[in-house]
């Protein structure tokens, strides 16, 4: 059940970044949609699964942005491990938490494609440092409402749904 | 009605979205999962072999790699469908924004061609107006004496006194009976003058006497209006030789006219009770269509010349 809202989770990030590309063609340099489904998706605190999530919403952004295919993926993966792994030790609850774990997820996902642009295709970013913090403050503030949104319609709580022991 | 907060809770509060249930609490040591250190280690490393080969294939100028293409084809539907939805949104706003923008436009051309019939109409009047000038002033510029034009601005036809104000006065040197013409010919004299306003006695007035001739035979008469739109030309011996069609000029010996000004043309003549022929002349001014006429300042007879009897 969890395995299919996240489909749909992504085919609604899909929908969004096909939108954003058509009216406004530079708007997943503000805010990526794929973050806040992989970060929602690690807050339920199973290592194996946000692994598998990172993936999937990795390289569905990986095909359809143009990027070195697997870039996003496996920083995603990162991001999706890491948050989840950090859930697995804390109970985080709320929309400001969400917030506050969009905000840092954002700021290792971008550092990640950072490092790995370096290395792989030896380019700089340009400006870098101030695309990283607007797409942080962006993705914080839309991931906030969307699990507000979440939380208030399907009643649904991340961290409890999911928390179980891993074996 | 009273209604009880405490019943019905709020949905969302702001209190509750800054505090309550929300923040951070440690997980009991007993359901910590055990870490996939392994598996992410080798998927991490199979995505970096992953994006080597695909940062390879860029440089060999090929784009997607074969795992790329197939998770395009998997989600294709999604971007088409959007792409789809949007391209048929955009037609739909931009129709009906055509659809709004052609109506406006229609009612601006609407109003346009209003604009421009109305423009059209006017000048087709000026244009008129233009040739009726032309034709009056090239009329006047044949004539010998000075002249000047004025504009008819009361016209009274209807009874047995014909005659026209016209909108010239002595303030602009028009005196009793100075003659009055158009292209068309003659209209009548001044018979009475204010600063700026004249009045014309028409030759179909029936107090009105114009010294004649019949241009082919020159037979001079007196022509005198009928009152009722026509013309008699009186004087004209039973044996002199006039003709239906024939052409009445002025003569010339009234003093008032000058000589040649077409009067018109004979109607009817026939021969009288007594000597003379009974004669009708249809004159050669529509006086139902007078709007601008010539002023003829007219060389007049001195009274004492008038008066004189040898």
């Amino acid at each position: 059940m969890r395995w299919l809202r996240f489909a749909i989770g992504l085919l609604i990030a899909l929908t969004l970044h096909s939108l954003l590309d058509s009216f406004y063609p530079n708007a997943l340099a503000f805010f990526n949609p794929y973050v806040i489904l992989a970060v929602y998706y690690a807050m339920g605190g199973n290592l194996v699964g946000a692994i598998f999530a990172g993936i999937a919403a990795g390289l569905v952004q990986d095909a359809y942005s143009g990027a070195i295919f697997g870039l996003h993926a496996f920083s995603l993966t990162v991001v999706a491990y890491a948050v989840a792994y950090i859930n697995s030790r804390l109970v985080l609850r709320g929309a400001l938490v969400f917030g506050a774990c969009l905000f840092g997820a954002v700021i290792v996902h971008e550092l990640v494609i950072f490092v790995l642009v370096n290395i792989l295709l030896k380019q700089r970013i340009e400006m870098f440092e101030q695309g990283m913090i607007v797409k942080a403050i962006f993705t914080s503030l839309f991931g906030m409402l969307v699990y507000q949104l979440l939380t208030l319609f399907l009643r649904e709580e991340p961290v409890e749904a999911a928390r179980r022991p891993a074996y | 009605m009273i209604r009880s907060a405490a019943a019905t809770p709020p949905l969302w509060t702001w209190r509750k979205f800054c505090s309550g249930r929300n923040g951070v609490m440690a997980v009991p040591v007993d359901v910590i999962p055990r870490r996939p250190t392994l598996l992410f280690i080798v998927v991490l490393s199979l995505l970096f072999v992953l994006m080597s080969l695909s940062s390879r294939t860029r440089y060999v100028g090929e784009t997607r790699t074969m795992f790329e293409r197939t998770v395009m084809t998997i989600f294709s539907p999604v971007p088409k469908t959007v792409n789809w939805i949007g391209r048929t949104a955009s037609d739909m706003y931009h129709g009906y924004l055509d659809m709004r923008r052609a109506v406006n436009e229609n009612l601006a051309l609407h109003r346009k061609v209003i604009e421009l019939t109305t423009e059209n109409l006017k000048l087709r009047q000026s244009e008129t107006d233009l040739n009726r000038l032309r034709g009056l002033l090239g009329y006047s510029e044949e004539l010998s004496m000075p002249t000047s034009m004025a504009q008819a601005v009361m016209l009274d036809t209807s009874g047995r006194f014909k005659s026209i104000i016209i909108d010239r006065g002595s303030a602009s040197g028009i005196q009793v009976n100075d003659a009055i013409v158009n292209a068309s010919g003659l209209i009548g004299r001044v018979v009475l003058t204010t600063r700026d306003m004249a009045k014309v006695q028409l030759i179909t007035d029936a107090n009105s006497s114009v010294g004649v001739l019949i241009e082919r035979t020159r037979r001079q008469g007196v022509l005198r209006g009928d009152g009722a739109g026509g013309a008699q030309l009186y004087d004209i011996p039973s044996l002199a030789d006039v003709q239906p069609g024939d052409t009445v000029l002025t003569a010339g010996i009234d003093g008032i006219y000058p000589k040649g000004i077409p009067v018109g043309t004979i109607t009817r003549a026939e021969k009288g009770q007594d000597l003379f022929k009974n004669i009708s002349v249809k004159p050669s001014v529509d006086f139902g269509t007078i709007e601008e006429v010539i002023i003829l300042h007219t060389r007049k007879i001195p009274g004492a010349v008038l008066r004189y009897t040898p």
